[in-house]
């Protein structure tokens, strides 16, 4: 009896034995000299690299950077006892840049950054000069959501004329500014194109229950509405289900919600990983901004929209795109910032 | 003594050594054998063999798992060692230490500023609220109850611990550093109070009522942190709380209070340890209740209040988880946000530590502090992508972890019975 414990113990020693031998001689052979590349160091916050949302676009912006000879680490947080460490790690591995993705780690990030002046950070999505110690060496990286709004506020006006319909909609999570944004950009170019058109919008005071976006979203469709917007994170997803079905469109936000079905017209896109492989870049040049936050907008491909639905039609599309042209350019002034 | 009370006490110890001893037919007058003899000594409540084989297994199946991903178990094994700060220990050298609360250095073995004594800090600062929700599983195990709420009480100390600790602004550290512990732990207590007067009035079972009220709380705390909630930040856009004010923090002793030091809140830890110990050997009430844990009709019998205990045990399981929350906010976190509500697993990491630790106060805190090591030492950070992928460093623990519950699981139960059959046979 305790022989065959023994045996089965001994067998289990031996299989890992064998196992780092093999797994040490393959290692080995695989190590090669390189020369000190830029380093940039990326941590995210507890949503995870899988995220479908800031911190995976993070990640994406930083394979981006990658590609051009920077070298990239990053670093997963478990719980929020992980980001003073896990940005201090990216110090101690004498990272060029460390970034730090959300608003969960405006504390964190203040902490490290302002313990170690002659580091380089950025933080996505916060406003560096609301942080406690104005740290002078974290560039904050903010988007202008109200031109990615904007984008797909004209499509949603253009479908509503072709349908001859009376009104498009949007539902908010909260009145905060980035929400405000997106909403107001997008009620401006739904008038533009259609000025008769009613816009309709609604706040289910929650970022996370569908039931609650998805409610206001049909009440909206009832109304007349052929177009939803959500500005709600997840609970938006019941909004784009309300529109899926009603037979009308959603349209995503932040990330490309194209995948959710043809029911999704675009999305409104805040790239974070073109500002990430920004802020890189300009660390890597020596060109950071400390201290500052830096704007991505439309002239710098840090907003846009996502991929059409194989219902949307080509003229529509063709529309956009020339919007988006003209944004790129300048030509496209006074898009609001508040809902009024 | 009467005769009836004699005969209850005898009951209750029978009921108590049975337990302890292990269960054979003996023949009268036979001494044990050896193998016996040792059995009782080493693997009965208190023993320390199976919970070592346990966790070797553990650790030898993380490393075939490791191995599978290509990489050197025994490679990965070392960085996390390093990672943990463990190491630290054997690195002797001249150096000098500040001593706490003063200005004044002296000489000291080791090097307090090292990388591996920063990562040592992050390792006892998880194993604080470790051993608390250990506790709150271990003493409620000794009373015969399983308390899957650890998460939920810790949660009641959190929000306590947020909202005293965001008020009274001028107040003396001396005051409210206490205060917001005690309001802590008996936020803890009147949580974990309820599943225990459940328990003891109607009879639902702690397990149903306690993962129930595990949700009830995080829900509420999603509620109070979250936009718009009553305890949210200055900050309208961030669904996270204020700072607690400094005079609400503890003091930290190693490290800087903003890169997240080690507070005095592991030495409370351990100081509760020693409570859990004093109350389960050495009080009426630590006597009442294993009493009831080892046979609840035979301590009725005997004259305790079986009801009474099952509440009182409840809520000093809670009172410890409750501290463990309180002592997380004053000890580095400081605020919460309500996605850190939903990403916290510390109570099921308690439950883990409990079970490991065999419900012993040096168990639970050896255990602890192995879990505590782990999740630092499994953190992407300590793992440069040459030696593990850093993506599944993490679930390294929640491997580790598993087997060792699924390990402990099999001891008591499936393993020790088919033994004991071959053995009969």
């Amino acid at each position: 009896m305790r022989k065959r414990w023994l045996t089965l113990a001994a067998l289990a020693v031996a299989t890992v034995l064998l196992a780092s031998l093999f797994a040490a001689m393959r290692g080995s052979s695989a190590s090669a000299a390189h020369k000190a590349a830029f380093s940039a160091c990326l941590v995210t916050d507890i949503g995870g690299l899988n995220d479908k949302s800031f911190n995976h676009l993070a990640f994406v912006g930083l394979q981006t950077a990658e590609k051009s000879g920077v070298k990239g680490r990053v670093i997963q947080s478990k719980s929020p006892a992980d980001y003073i460490p896990n940005l201090q790690a990216c110090v101690r591995a004498g990272a060029g840049i460390t970034i730090g993705v959300g608003f969960l780690m405006t504390d964190a990030m203040d902490a490290v950054a302002s313990s170690f002046p002659s580091n380089k950070f950025a933080i996505v999505d916060v406003d560096v000069t609301s942080m406690k110690h104005k740290p002078k060496n974290v560039e904050g990286l903010l988007f202008k959501e109200q031109e990615a709004g904007y984008l797909v506020g004209y499509a949603a006006g253009l479908w509503a004329k072709s349908k001859g319909a009376t009104a498009v909609g949007s539902v908010g999570g909260l009145k905060i500014p980035p929400v405000d944004r997106y909403i107001a950009g997008y009620q401006f170019a739904a008038k533009k194109a259609d000025p008769g058109l009613k816009t309709l919008n609604d706040y289910s005071q929650d970022f996370v229950v569908q039931a609650k976006c998805k409610e206001k979203a049909l009440n909206q469709i009832a109304q007349g509405s052929v177009v939803e917007f959500q500005v709600a994170g997840q609970c938006g997803l019941g909004v784009l289900d309300a529109a899926r079905s009603k037979k009308v469109f959603g349209i995503g936000v932040d990330a490309d919600q194209g995948y959710l079905g043809s029911h999704v017209l675009t999305s409104a896109l805040k790239k974070v990983d073109v500002s990430v492989n920004a802020a890189i870049s300009s660390a890597k040049a020596g060109k950071l901004k400390g201290g500052k936050d830096v704007i991505f907008d439309a002239k710098v491909n840090g907003v846009g929209y996502g991929k059409w639905s194989p219902k949307a039609p080509a003229a529509i599309k063709a529309a956009v795109a020339a919007q988006f042209r003209l944004l790129k350019a300048g030509k496209i002034k006074g898009i609001p910032a508040v809902v009024k | 003594m009467s005769d009836d009370e004699r005969r209850a006490d005898e009951l209750i110890e029978l009921a108590i050594t049975q337990d302890e001893v292990e269960q054979a037919p003996l023949q009268p007058g036979v001494p044990p054998p050896p193998s016996m003899h040792f059995a009782s000594r080493f693997g009965g409540v208190s023993g320390v063999i199976a919970p070592l084989i346990t966790t070797l297994i553990a650790f030898l199946m993380g490393g075939l798992v490791v191995a599978l991903t290509g990489k050197n178990p025994l490679k990965v094994y070392h960085a996390i060692w390093n990672g943990t700060g463990l190491n630290w220990f054997f690195h002797i050298g001249n150096h000098s230490a500040r001593v706490p609360f003063s200005t004044t250095h002296m000489w000291f073995p080791w090097d307090t500023s090292s990388v591996a004594a920063q990562n040592l800090q992050q390792t006892l600062l998880l194993t604080t609220p470790i051993i608390l929700t250990g506790l709150a599983v271990a003493f409620a195990f000794r009373c015969g109850m399983f308390n899957i709420g650890g998460q939920g009480q810790y949660f009641a100390g959190t929000i306590f611990a947020v909202w005293l600790g965001t008020s009274f602004g001028g107040l003396s550290p001396w005051v409210h550093v206490p205060l917001v512990l005690v309001v802590g732990a008996l936020a803890g207590a009147v949580y974990a109070g309820i599943a225990g007067l459940l328990k003891a009035t109607v009879g639902a079972h702690e397990v149903i009522s306690t993962i129930m009220l595990n949700w009830i709380s995080i829900w509420v705390g999603s509620y109070l942190f979250g936009q718009g909630g009553p305890l949210q930040g200055s900050q309208p856009s961030i669904p996270i709380s204020n700072d607690i004010v400094d005079g609400a923090k503890l003091p930290v002793i190693w490290g800087l209070k903003l890169l997240q030091g080690l507070s005095i809140g592991i030495f409370i830890a351990v100081a509760i340890l020693v409570v859990y110990w004093l109350i389960i050997n050495r009080t009426t009430l630590g006597y009442e209740v294993r009493a009831v844990g080892f046979n609840p009709e035979a301590a009725r019998y005997g004259g305790i209040s079986v009801a009474r205990n099952y509440f009182l045990a409840m809520a000093i399981s809670g009172a410890f988880a409750g501290l463990g929350g309180a002592l997380d906010i004053t000890g580095w976190e400081y605020r919460i946000g309500e996605n850190d509500i939903h990403a916290n697993t510390i109570g099921f990491i308690g439950l883990a530590a409990a079970l490991l630790g065999r419900n012993t106060a040096l168990g639970v805190g050896t255990a602890s502090l192995l879990f505590g090591a782990l999740i630092n030492g499994t953190s992407g950070r300590q793992l440069d992508p040459s030696i593990f992928r850093p993506d599944l460093a993490g679930n390294l623990t929640t491997i580790i972890q598993g087997l060792v519950i699924l390990f402990v699981g099999l001891n008591v139960g499936g393993v020790w019975l088919w033994l004991k059959r071959r053995r009969g046979a």
